[in-house]
């Protein structure tokens, strides 16, 4: 049996809120720049004709656009050298690297330009398994975002994968 | 004017037209502004290398929002995208040729709904993305 990787401290946080509650008012120039940059040209999030005749209230955006759109401003002394944020989010692990292993989502409510969207990010699990390439620990985030109308809108869960 | 699938025409097995996407070092660059992502690994090549990666890394969300546009793109403005979920086996670099492959694994006639099992490819055959979604089709009128 290999030594845990998961220190008891790190361990206590798991259902501890990582970051927010944050509100953003969703930005369509913002949202806009998003979808060209994936080249998703799709008319619902440029032509608000186009976004009424699909039954939204308005412009829609790029579904996963909402995690992006709820990215604090910082300042650049909190870049670290690898180019990410010093964060109090980071969960402490006795491992080298993090990796990206993927997300899952659930969108509930349409979301529009102009909607108020609160985001709430917690840890909601932290496991060590055992791999072919040896001990892993697989961190669950799980971010809720809900509307002005205190309806969650969407829920997304962060899957780090970290040896 | 495109027909888009609706719970009348869908059949089980049915496949989505296959995308393809390759992006340069200004496309990976506008999408880590645009989504606020100073990572190095995603713009500095010498710095992604020394991290142990081949060339410049094209990131994770992005694909995962291809995949969004992909299932979009087939069922049409009307529809109405319920779930996704990926998992990233390997990493995509810039200048990757990419595919997304996909079809329709379940139909529900209760919410009108049907369940896609996708796949992201490069151009060797190799696995980058397992995924799933799940969307509301277009209602008839």
């Amino acid at each position: 049996m290999s030594s845990s990787l998961i220190p008891p401290e790190s361990l206590a946080r798991v259902g501890e809120i990582l970051a927010g509650p944050i509100t953003v008012r969703i930005d369509s120039r913002e949202a806009q720049r998003y979808a060209y940059a994936v080249g998703d040209l799709n008319p619902i999030y440029f032509d608000e004709d186009s976004a009424k005749a699909a039954g939204y209230r308005t412009l829609t955006i790029p579904p996963l656009f909402i995690t992006h759109a709820l990215v604090p401003p910082k300042p650049t002394e909190a870049l670290r050298t690898d180019g990410l944020y010093k964060d109090s989010a980071t969960v402490t692990l006795e491992v080298e690297r993090m990796m990206f292993g993927g997300e899952e989502w659930d969108f509930l409510e349409p979301v529009c330009i102009d909607d108020e969207i609160t985001g709430t990010t917690r840890l909601l699990d932290l496991d060590q398994k055992e791999g072919k390439k040896g001990s892993f620990v697989r961190l669950v985030r799980e971010t809720t975002f809900t509307n002005q109308n205190e309806q969650v809108v969407a829920r997304s869960r962060q899957i780090g994968i970290a040896r | 004017m495109t027909n888009y699938p609706t719970m009348e025409t869908v059949e089980l097995g049915d496949e989505l037209p296959v995308m393809h996407k390759r992006v340069e070092e200004a496309e990976l660059f506008l999408y880590s502004a645009a989504s606020f992502n100073p990572h190095r690994i995603h713009y500095d090549r010498a710095y992604a290398q020394y991290e142990g990666h081949q060339d410049i890394v094209v990131h994770g969300p992005l694909q995962g929002s291809w995949l969004t546009q992909f299932v979009t793109d087939w069922a049409g403005p009307r529809s109405r995208l319920l779930s996704v979920e990926w998992q990233n086996r390997a990493s995509a670099f810039v200048g990757d040729e990419l595919y997304f492959s996909g079809s329709v694994i379940s139909i529900n006639q209760t919410n009108g709904s049907v369940e896609l099992e996708i796949n992201e490819r490069k151009e060797d055959g190799s696995l980058l993305m397992p995924a799933k979604a799940t969307i509301k089709l277009e209602e008839t009128k």
